[in-house]
């Protein structure tokens, strides 16, 4: 007796090869066989319709904190996505001294976007080193977890307070090495490092201090593991970005690993760019270089409301200012005072393309409930001002609990993202899933893939849409086992129909420690997702009392 | 270098203690007028705060990671 057989779906390998109809039965967390199969099953689930596929891979998330509250890194696992990268971006929550977890905090909220709140209910800090932190979530995964090492926490911990100052002496590099040769060793799928990100006092992160001397003596270990290298290049600008690339090419072809970078966005405005750097990216795999990058499949949409900051307004330092450093107070007392309301409004005068577009997604009073939905363009003409103006009105009447959104701010020329996710390089990453949370959902990437590229424009086969979410992504990253789905491969397995996966709307749930709210999306579509052969979330049911998630590629890889 | 491959623009990483006169001086050979030349390349850099008195790198910009060019944007 199999442990699990799904009948009679569409098997969908990963491999990219055309689908077939099949069943496919588990043993002891693995598949064994796939074909037409006799026997009975502990449990069968009927894929009629269906599509039974690998589990989903996510190369780029920030579940570092989620993961301490929430073993299943909802709603993530419900979209089919059954392996998590956590850790991207040059931070981790391990290593990290109990004298640094502030420190931690502060980059964690400017940088993804964390609320404090949410690390100051939600967290037990017991925990100093990567092992230490593995353990402390491995008890209730249920989804696999293949952390990156944060380059600023290797920093923070050797050098401490001058880890932001300086770089790094030949001693604290290789100490540096040996901290990452431990994280490496507790089952670390790689180290991950930024050239752009600022702490909360708009400080670079520790990472830029780094120079090319203390980068390049991490690849060396990272090769003697053979893992992956992550890197958050100066994604705005053409020319920086294609240094990075022929940096990250140079460490991949003198150390023999695997390197990646995100994000890569295209507009309409910025084709040359984007083309230039994808010639670049070619030119680089042609000498044998291995430079992956990422392209997130969503188009961005930005919500906001002036009780937090948001990174939307950090193109304007007056705006910026006030809602990072100011009080609820402050930032109510600095729009209620006209002549520094009006030099708000004079700085906001460059976007002044965009303030009419917004549009108002929540408000906590009853009188303007009927506003919910329009745009402030609208708003603004039944009120005879201007959308800034209202803006401005409506956080004061809402005591800054109104909600905006900014809608199709970019990545959203669908030939060119299109031709970006046909790209044999390119792989799908950069959901950001678990950050952000106050500004827009990072889940539902992968259903819009199917819907929107796949259903909608045909802009990619099935066959080929699950590949680059599956084997692709396993095979770069180095995750073992998992990918596809052939006899002796792990059992992480997504159950979904073609005809409607898609993410469902976008909405508001308080659902974070500390009373903390964020945006989230539902799958569609998505029938049973299941992790190391145990259905861990259905559509009927919801999550189960299961945890099968593993750490990636684990300690003893 | 493979030599097929398309030009870029020139850079380089700086070197522990690097400021744009030293840089201007190693790389340009001229660093009466070539630290405002490397300031115009090097925005990213330029428009960024300086690290604070105090610090090991007071007055200076520039971070022992940037990417610094040595010419400007190549003609599309």
């Amino acid at each position: 007796m199999y442990d699990l057989i799904i009948r009679n779906g569409t098997i969908v390998d990963g491999s990219g090869l055309p689908a077939f109809s099949a069943d496919l039965a588990v043993q002891d967390g693995r598949v064994v066989k796939i074909g037409r199969i006799a026997g009975d099953a502990r449990e069968t689930v009927d894929a009629t319709g269906k599509v039974v596929a690998p589990g989903f891979i996510d190369p780029h998330t920030h579940f570092d904190a989620q993961l301490l509250w929430d073993g299943y890194a909802k709603p993530a696992l419900s979209h089919g996505i059954t392996t998590i990268v956590p850790g991207n971006c040059s931070l981790s929550l391990a290593p990290l001294k109990a004298k640094h977890r502030m420190k931690l905090v502060g980059m964690f909220n400017q940088i993804e976007e964390m609320p404090y709140k949410a690390f100051e209910e939600g967290v037990e800090w017991n925990w100093e080193t990567f092992e230490e932190y593995l353990d402390r979530i491995a008890k209730g995964l249920a989804i696999n977890v293949a952390p990156l090492v944060g380059h600023s926490l290797l920093r923070l911990w050797v050098m401490e307070d001058e880890s932001m100052q300086r770089t790094a002496t030949d001693a604290e590099i290789g100490e540096m090495q040996t901290m990452l040769r431990r994280c490496l060793d507790a089952g670390a799928v790689g180290l991950s490092t930024s050239f752009v990100d600022m702490d909360e006092t708009l400080q670079p992160v520790p990472s830029r201090y780094a120079d090319t001397r203390e980068l390049d003596a991490l690849a060396s270990t990272l090769a003697d593991y053979g893992r992956v290298l992550q890197i958050v290049p100066e994604f705005y600008d053409p020319d920086l970005t294609i240094a990075r690339i022929d940096q990250l090419a140079e460490l991949s072809l003198k150390y023999g690993i695997p390197t990646t970078f995100s994000p890569l966005f295209v507009n309409g405005d910025n084709v040359a760019a984007v083309e230039r750097v994808m010639a670049r990216v070619d030119e680089q795999f042609a000498r044998g270089a291995r430079v992956w990058p990422q392209v997130q499949t969503r188009p961005i949409d930005i919500s906001f409301s002036f009780a937090v900051p948001s990174l939307l307004f950090i193109r304007f330092p007056t705006w910026y200012g006030i809602m990072r450093f100011g009080t609820h107070e402050e930032i109510v007392a600095a729009f209620s005072d006209p002549e520094r309301r009006k030099a708000l409004v004079a700085e906001a005068a460059a976007l002044d393309a965009l303030w009419p577009r917004l549009i108002l997604r929540q408000v906590a009073s009853d009188a303007n409930q009927p506003l919910v939905g329009k745009t402030l363009a609208e708003i603004a003409e039944l009120r005879q001002t201007t959308p800034v103006e209202v803006m401005i009105d409506l956080s004061l009447e809402e005591d800054l609990d109104a909600h905006f959104l900014a809608a199709d701010m970019g990545h959203n020329d669908d030939a060119r993202v299109s031709a970006l996710l046909g790209h044999p390089r390119v792989h799908v990453g950069a959901s950001d899933g678990g950050a952000h949370i106050l500004s827009f959902s990072t889940y539902g990437d992968t259903g819009y893939l199917f819907s929107h590229f796949v259903r909608e424009l045909q802009a990619i086969g099935l066959e080929a849409a699950v590949k680059k979410i599956t084997a692709d992504t396993a095979s770069i990253w180095g995750i073992p086992e998992r990918g596809l789905l052939q006899p002796g491969y792990v059992a992480d397995i997504a159950i979904f129909d073609p005809k409607t996966i898609a993410r469902g709307d976008e909405y508001y749930v308080q659902d974070v420690p500390g009373d903390g709210s964020r945006y989230v999306r539902d799958s569609i579509g998505v029938a049973s997702v299941i992790v190391g052969g145990e259905v861990a979330w259905q559509a009927a049911k919801g999550y189960a009392d299961v945890h099968r998630g593993a750490i990636l590629p684990g300690a003893s890889a | 270098m493979s030599t097929d491959m398309n030009a870029v623009r020139r850079s380089i990483f700086p070197v522990e203690g690097d400021t744009w006169e030293r840089i201007a001086e190693r790389e340009l050979g001229d660093a009466e007028n070539g630290v405002s030349q490397l300031q115009s390349w090097n925005l990213h850099v330029f428009m960024r705060p300086a690290a604070p008195e105090g610090s090991p790198r007071a007055g200076n910009p520039i971070l022992p990671s940037d990417v610094i060019f040595l010419e400007p944007p190549l003609a599309g």
